[in-house]
């Protein structure tokens, strides 16, 4: 069963607030870009790693390092389930 | 028997160095997210210092503690490194010399960004395995040092400057390979290796780094995981718990290390963030120890990781240390090792720590001296003589016979013992 980019764009939100809790009451859009929300690099890594566990997909990391915001890191993650 | 491994480890960490939140304060740079970079100092390399004088200055104690039977026996030079400034000529030609080794002998270069020191280690074990030349030795030399200016032109690759210039360090580690591993013995056939091409970080032009960060990132990650999962598919029963008593990581900067050891106690092991934390801190952290005083040496870092690993670690009985290497580009490896006491009292006899501490501080105002370029030395400089004048301290501060590069001409490069 293939997932809505709702939900995915969801885990994405989850796991941005999760990293970086200082964006709890903030309103996260798709045409965020998590460089400017405050992630560094590192900071960047973990939300998709983290974002890959929490749906259970398994893709190589460097596939999805061309994502310039959130709503494209959503389709890239979309399209590779 | 398959018995080979290290026989004799040294590091060379320079004459100067510059205090990694100093230079963040300088740069007027986001302290929290230096914090988390990990990194305190970092050696720089001075005009009169190149890949030749760290590499010769690192390998000399490991060649003086041999009889002349022993230096005889060394029978390949490896110089690994991505700071070569000759395309054709190999450096390991300038270190046999410099050394006085045996003229039978194979001298090479070997490059593939940061991985070529451990591309080295295992072209030189092969060499002992094969038994074509039994009791040969091989002298690995990985040695870097960083690039100052950045590409100019173009966005992609624009490298992140306020990562890089805190964690770019310059550096050299020596190691003699050879059927006496008395530093440490490798476990012969347990090796995972994983390489693919990507375009992260690289060197297109002669004095310039250019790169993509956040791929290489990713990228590292992705070949930690794999070269870790081939490693188990060639040795049985591993867990990366249990098995490892230690992992030396191939250290661009502290964080990123952390990061990646995060990722694989949650993956592998779905170890939760406090296990995580302290495992971290026993299995990681006396490797991070030299990389967070000498910065990112690219091809020598994982070396140089697991040399501060066998220096700080506990070795009251023998322990196997994983090491991972990841080298832009990209080719990954993944393999492992054993140290006992003997092995940890005989590195520390060689009191890198005291070499280390000896370093002359360079403040701001000599630190940008450097970079603004008047006495930076450029690829394919023909001819030139040295200013012995400059930053002087650096020349003696070690308090031991210190190679330096004295002039150029014709574009042989002659070299000088101070000390």
């Amino acid at each position: 069963m293939t997932m809505e980019k709702k939900e995915i764009f969801d885990a994405v939100v989850q796991n941005t607030t999760e990293v970086l809790p200082s964006l709890t009451a903030h309103e996260i859009n798709s045409s965020d870009a998590l460089k400017d929300l405050g992630a560094n690099s590192m900071d960047r890594s973990e939300i998709v790693m983290m974002t890959l566990e929490s749906l259970s997909l398994n893709v190589p990391l460097v596939e999805l390092a061309g994502a310039t915001n959130i709503g494209e890191l959503v389709d890239l993650l979309y399209e590779k389930q | 028997m398959k018995i080979v491994g290290i026989e004799a480890i040294n590091v060379f960490g320079g004459t100067v160095y510059l205090d990694v939140e100093k230079l963040a304060k300088h740069r007027g740079l986001d302290m929290s997210r230096i914090s988390n970079l990990l990194m305190k100092e970092k050696t720089v390399a001075l005009p009169f210092e190149d890949p030749i004088t760290f590499g010769v200055n690192a390998a000399k104690p490991l060649i003086d503690s041999l009889s002349d039977e022993e230096k005889d026996r060394i029978e390949m030079v490896i110089t690994c490194t991505e700071s070569s400034f000759d395309f054709g000529k190999s450096m390991s030609t300038y270190c046999h010399d410099l050394l006085g080794l045996n003229r039978n002998c194979r001298l090479f270069e070997l490059k593939n960004a940061c991985y070529s020191g451990v591309a080295g280690i295992q072209m030189a074990v092969n060499m002992v395995l094969s038994q074509v030349s039994p009791g040969a030795k091989v002298l690995v030399i990985a040695t870097d040092i960083s690039r100052f200016m950045v590409e100019e032109g173009g966005d992609a690759l624009t490298a992140d400057w306020s990562f890089a210039e805190p964690s770019n360090g310059a550096g050299a580690v020596a190691m003699l390979i050879s059927d006496q591993p008395k530093i440490a013995q490798i476990d012969v056939g347990a090796n995972g290796y994983y390489g693919y091409e990507v375009m992260d970080t690289c060197r297109p032009s002669p004095d310039a780094d250019a790169g993509d960060s956040d791929l290489s990132l990713l990228s590292y990650l992705d070949c930690c995981e794999n070269a870790f999962l081939e490693y188990c598919k060639r040795v049985e029963g591993v867990k990366f718990d249990e098995t490892f008593d230690y992992i030396a990581y191939h250290t661009p900067f502290g964080g990123m290390v952390k990061g990646a050891h995060r990722n694989m106690m949650r993956k592998l092991l779905k170890a939760k963030p406090d296990v995580i934390e302290a495992d971290f801190s026993l299995r990681v952290l006396p490797g991070l120890d030299y990389c967070q005083r000498v910065g990112n040496i690219m091809g020598a870092t994982a070396a140089l990781a697991l040399t501060s690993t066998i220096e700080n670690g506990d070795f009251e009985h023998p322990k196997r240390i994983g090491v991972f290497s990841y080298g832009s580009g990209c080719c990954s490896e993944f393999f492992s090792l054993v140290v006992t006491k003997e092995g940890q009292q005989k590195l520390r006899a060689l009191n890198i720590n005291d070499k280390l501490d000896a370093r002359h501080e360079l403040s701001m105002e000599e630190y940008d001296g450097i970079l603004t370029g008047s006495t930076a030395l450029k690829f394919g400089t023909r001819n030139t003589v040295l200013d012995e004048d400059f930053i002087p301290e650096a020349r003696e501060t070690l308090g031991q016979p210190t190679l330096f590069l004295k002039q150029i001409k014709e574009f042989h490069r002659e070299y000088v013992w101070l000390g």
